[in-house]
C-alpha cells in the first residue's frame, strides 16, 4: 500500500466524518461496486428465494443473510485496491477469491457473525490476514479508545435496511389495484410464495445500496483509526517534504531520511496486506502502535470528566444507583469523550443493552424452541387456577358462612329451599375444586363446571355427589320445582360425611 | 298428520324432524339443529358458507318434512326490488292492472346467495321479514304462517359481494355457519352416493313429511310455555348488554337480540325435553344469536380477533346467573 496514491485525503477525522467519507467511496464507485454485488450474489440470492417461495419458509434467506461477511469479502476487495488507485475487474475480483475471502472467514461466520463490529474488523481479517493471538491484540488496539463508533454504524444500517425494505413494499403495495382488495397487514404477514418472493426482492434490492454502503463506510472508519494510530497524514506530509528537498545536498537527503525514520514508526504498515513483514519486525510495528494508541499519545481536542458527588453515600445507594455509577465509571475509566454529537451515547451503556437484548433473545429462542419439542415441563402457567366465581357463585372459603349446617338449617326454616341448595353449592363447589383442581371461567354454568369435572377427573365420588346436587339445584332454581326440606337436609349431610372421608383420606 | 299436544310430543316430533333432516344432510347436525330452533322460534336464518356444502338440499328438504310452500331466489347483481316481491302489471286484455306476485309469497324462501344483490334489492326483504307481509302499489298482502326466510351468503372477502345493511341482518334470527363434513361424515357421504342409498343430486321426494304448517304452529305455541326464570332471563339481557360496551367491539346487540335470545333458548329446551330453561340453554344459542350483529372494532380485527372468539371471551366473562 502506498498511501500517496490513496485518492482520498487520508487526515484524522472523526467517527462521523469518517463515515462520511465511506459514503464518499460509495458515491464515487456505486456503479462497479454494485456490479460487484450483483456479480457474486445475484445467482445464490435467486436460488435461495426460489427454495423459500418454493418450502414457504424464511430459511433459505436467514442463511443468505448469516453469510453477509462471505457476500462484503469481494466489496471490502474491491474497496480497498480502489482507494489505491487499483481498479480490480470483475474477472481479476474472480480469480483472486480464495485470497481475499477465507482469511479469518471461519471466525467471522461463526461466533463473531453477530458483532457489532463487522464493518470494522472485517478489514483487519480480510486485508491484514493476521492470525491467532496477533489478530487479537492487533483487534484489541484497533478496537482502543476512542470508540470507532462500528457499532453504532451498524446499528444505523441495519434500521436503514429494515426501513428501506418497508418502504419499499409499501410503496409496491400502494401500487396494487384496489380491485385485488388486498389488506395491508396480509401484504406485510401473509407468508403466501408469492408474497415471500416480492418481500424478499424488496430485501435484495435494498441490499444492492446498504451492502456497499456498509462496507465502505467500515473501511473507512478502519483507514482512520489506523490514520490516527500511525500518523499517516504526518507520513504522508514528511514524504512530501522529503521530495522536495530531495535536489538538496546529499548530507542533507541522509538528515532528512533519518529524521524521517526516527519520527515515524513504521513507512509501510499496511503492507500486510500483500507481503506480511518478518516476524520481529512486525512486533516492534505492534509495540509502537500500542504506544501511540495509549492515553497519553491519543491527541483530543476536547476532555469531559464526569464524577458522582457524595461517593461517601455508595452503602445507601439503591440498585438503579449503582447500575447508572457502574456505567459512567466504566466511562471514566476511558477518560473522556471526543466530541458532542447527540449520538455520544456511553459505550458501556450501548454493551449493557446489546448483551441485555442478546441474552433476552437467546433465552426466548431457547423457551420458543423448548416448547416447539415438547421440553418444557408442565409450568405453574399452565396448571389450572382454582375459579373464585362459579355460575356466579362466590365459592372461596371465606366467603362461605362459618357454620355450614346452621346456615343450611335456618334457610331451610325461613322456606328458601333454593337459598340452602346455594350455600350447599358453593360449599361443594370450593371443597370439590379445591381438590380437583381445572380451568373455570366467570361465565362457566354449573353444569359447564360438572362436565369439565367430569372429562378431567372422572366419577369420582366428590363429583357424583356434585351431580345430585346439580340436578337438585336446576330443579328448585331454574325449573321452579323446588327439592323438599329432606332432601337438601340428606345432601347436606352427604357432603358432610363426604367432606371428613376425603379429609381423612388427605 | 301428527300435531303435538304437549311438550313431551313436541320435543319429540322436533327430534322427529330433526332426525329426518339429518338423513339427507350428512354431517351438519349442528346447522340442521339451529334451522330447526330459527324455524320452530318463528325467525329467519342467515346461513354462512361456500357452496356446494348443501345449503338448498336442507331447505328443500325442510319443505318436504313440514309440508311448506318452497322458493328460491337467486340473487344477482341485476335483481331487481320488484323480482323478489312482486309488480303491479297492466293487463291489456282486461285494461286493469294486475298483481303479479314475486317469489316471496311462499312459506320458506331460499334467497340463495343474498349478499350478491345491492343493498336495494336486499332491502326488498325488509318488510317481509319483519312484518310477514308485502306491499305492492299501496296494496298489503299478509304472508301464510308459518313463513321463514333462509339467505345464503358467501364468506364476504369472496370477490363480487355486497354486505348486508345491519337493519336487515338484524332481523335474522340467527346467522349459521355451515362448513365442510367431517372426514368420516364425507365419507359416509360418497359412500351413500357410490352404493345408490342416496342420489348425488338434491333428491328429496325419499323423505315422507313429519307434520304440516299446523303441527309446526302447535309446536312453536308449546315452546313458549317453556318456562324461563327471572335470572335466567337477566342473564341474558347482561350477555347482550355485554356486547354493547365490550372491548374488541365497535357496536353490539340491539334489543331484538335479547327478545331472539330468549325466544330460541326456549325452543333450545324444549329440544332438550326440558320445560324450563338452563343458563347453559343461553349460552347453546348465544353465538348464532349474536354472531351477526356485533361489529369488531377495528384494533381487534387488526389483531386477526374473529366474531367467534370475541364472543368466547364476552360469554367467559359475563357471570353466569347468580342465586
Amino acid at each position: 500500500m502506498e498511501l500517496e496514491k490513496a485518492s482520498a485525503r487520508l487526515a484524522p477525522r472523526s467517527p462521523w466524518q469518517a463515515a462520511d467519507l465511506g459514503t464518499q467511496f460509495y458515491r464515487h464507485w456505486a456503479g462497479p461496486i454494485t456490479r460487484v454485488w450483483l456479480l457474486f450474489t445475484a445467482v445464490p440470492y435467486a436460488l435461495l428465494l426460489t427454495m423459500a417461495a418454493l418450502n414457504n419458509s424464511l430459511w433459505p434467506l436467514f442463511i443468505f443473510w448469516w453469510l453477509k461477511p462471505l457476500w462484503e469479502r469481494p466489496l471490502l476487495a474491491f474497496y480497498s485496491h480502489a482507494l489505491f488507485g487499483e481498479t480490480l475487474t470483475l474477472r481479476a475480483l474472480l480469480k483472486r477469491w480464495r485470497h481475499y475471502a477465507l482469511p479469518g472467514l471461519a471466525g467471522q461466520l461463526t461466533w463473531r457473525r453477530l458483532s457489532p463490529m463487522r464493518s470494522f474488523n472485517a478489514s483487519v481479517w480480510q486485508l491484514e490476514q493476521v492470525k491467532g493471538d496477533t489478530a487479537s491484540q492487533r483487534l484489541k488496539v484497533l478496537n482502543s479508545y476512542p470508540s470507532n463508533r462500528a457499532g453504532m454504524l451498524t446499528l444505523l444500517v441495519l434500521h436503514l435496511e429494515q426501513f428501506m425494505t418497508l418502504g419499499l413494499m409499501a410503496l409496491l403495495y400502494m401500487l396494487v389495484p384496489w380491485q385485488f382488495n388486498l389488506e395491508l397487514s396480509d401484504w406485510f404477514y401473509d407468508q403466501s410464495a408469492l408474497q415471500l418472493a416480492i418481500s424478499g426482492l424488496c430485501f435484495y434490492l435494498v441490499l444492492c445500496i446498504t451492502e456497499p454502503l456498509y462496507v465502505a463506510c467500515g473501511f473507512a472508519l478502519y483507514l482512520n483509526k489506523r490514520t490516527w494510530l500511525e500518523g499517516w497524514d504526518l507520513q504522508l506530509g514528511l514524504t512530501r517534504l522529503g521530495k522536495r528537498r530531495r535536489a538538496a545536498s546529499a548530507a542533507r537527503r541522509v538528515v532528512g531520511a533519518l529524521l524521517i525514520l526516527l519520527l515515524v514508526p513504521s513507512m509501510e504498515p499496511a503492507k500486510a496486506e500483500t507481503t506480511p513483514p518478518a516476524h520481529s519486525s512486525q512486533a516492534e510495528q505492534q509495540q509502537v502502535i500500542e504506544l501511540l494508541a495509549s492515553p497519553e499519545f491519543m491527541p483530543l481536542q476536547e476532555k469531559t470528566e464526569r464524577q458522582w458527588i457524595n461517593q461517601d453515600n455508595s452503602e445507601s445507594e439503591s440498585l438503579m444507583e449503582k447500575i447508572w455509577r457502574f456505567l459512567f465509571d466504566n466511562l471514566d475509566d476511558e477518560d473522556a469523550e471526543t466530541n458532542s454529537t447527540p449520538l455520544n451515547i456511553p459505550d458501556a451503556l450501548l454493551w449493557t443493552i446489546f448483551w441485555a437484548l442478546f441474552i433476552a433473545l437467546a433465552l426466548w429462542l431457547i423457551l420458543k424452541v423448548a416448547n416447539q419439542f415438547g421440553l418444557r415441563g408442565h409450568s405453574t402457567r399452565n396448571r389450572p387456577v382454582i375459579p373464585t366465581h362459579v355460575a356466579g357463585l362466590d365459592i372461596r372459603k371465606r366467603s362461605l358462612p362459618k357454620n355450614l349446617n346452621r346456615a343450611v338449617d335456618d334457610a331451610l326454616k325461613a322456606g328458601d329451599i333454593r337459598g340452602a341448595l346455594a350455600i350447599l353449592m358453593r360449599a361443594a363447589l370450593a371443597g370439590i375444586l379445591a381438590r380437583y383442581p381445572v380451568a373455570l371461567a366467570a361465565g362457566s354454568t354449573e353444569q359447564q363446571c360438572l362436565r369439565t369435572l367430569q372429562e378431567q377427573h372422572g366419577d369420582s365420588l366428590p363429583i357424583a355427589y356434585l351431580q345430585r346436587l346439580t340436578q337438585a339445584w336446576i330443579s328448585t332454581a331454574w325449573a321452579h320445582r323446588p327439592v323438599s326440606d329432606e332432601q337438601v337436609r340428606t345432601l347436606m349431610q352427604h357432603w358432610q360425611q363426604m367432606d371428613r372421608l376425603e379429609a381423612n383420606h388427605a | 298428520m301428527s300435531q303435538p299436544a304437549t311438550l313431551a310430543d313436541a320435543a319429540a316430533l322436533a327430534h322427529d324432524i330433526e332426525s329426518r333432516l339429518n338423513q339427507v344432510l350428512i354431517g351438519q347436525q349442528q346447522v340442521v339443529r339451529e334451522v330447526l330452533i330459527a324455524l320452530i322460534s318463528g325467525g329467519h336464518v342467515l346461513i354462512e358458507g361456500v357452496p356446494g356444502l348443501g345449503k338448498t338440499l336442507l331447505v328443500r328438504s325442510l319443505g318436504r318434512v313440514l309440508e311448506l310452500d318452497f322458493n328460491r331466489i337467486q340473487f344477482t347483481p341485476d335483481l331487481m326490488p320488484t323480482d323478489v316481491t312482486g309488480h303491479a302489471m297492466y293487463d291489456q286484455k282486461t285494461e286493469q292492472f294486475r298483481i303479479r306476485r314475486g317469489p316471496a309469497f311462499t312459506q320458506l324462501l331460499l334467497a340463495d346467495e343474498i349478499n350478491r344483490a345491492p343493498a336495494k334489492t336486499q332491502a326488498a326483504l325488509l318488510e317481509v321479514m319483519q312484518e310477514r307481509q308485502i306491499t305492492i302499489e299501496g296494496k298489503a298482502f299478509t304472508l301464510n304462517e308459518p313463513y321463514m326466510v333462509l339467505a345464503t351468503q358467501n364468506p364476504l372477502d369472496q370477490e363480487g359481494t355486497y354486505p348486508l345493511p345491519e337493519a336487515e341482518l338484524d332481523r335474522f334470527l340467527f346467522k349459521v355457519l355451515i362448513d365442510y363434513p367431517g372426514h368420516d361424515d364425507e365419507t359416509r357421504l360418497v359412500n351413500m352416493v357410490l352404493d345408490g342409498t342416496i342420489r348425488a343430486s338434491l333428491d328429496v321426494d325419499s323423505l315422507s313429511p313429519a307434520t304440516d304448517a299446523a303441527g309446526l304452529q302447535a309446536m312453536k305455541a308449546l315452546s313458549n310455555d317453556v318456562l324461563i326464570d327471572a335470572e335466567v332471563l337477566d342473564y341474558a339481557l347482561r350477555i347482550v348488554r355485554a356486547t354493547r360496551d365490550f372491548n374488541g367491539l365497535s357496536h353490539g346487540a340491539s334489543p331484538r337480540a335479547s327478545i331472539a335470545l330468549a325466544r330460541a333458548a326456549r325452543v333450545q329446551a324444549l329440544f332438550e325435553g326440558r320445560d324450563f330453561v338452563t343458563p347453559d340453554d343461553i349460552q347453546q344459542v348465544a353465538r348464532p344469536v349474536l354472531r351477526h350483529r356485533i361489529q369488531l372494532s377495528a384494533d381487534a380485527e387488526i389483531e386477526g380477533q374473529t366474531p367467534e372468539t370475541a364472543l368466547a371471551r364476552l360469554l367467559d366473562q359475563v357471570e353466569a346467573p347468580r342465586q
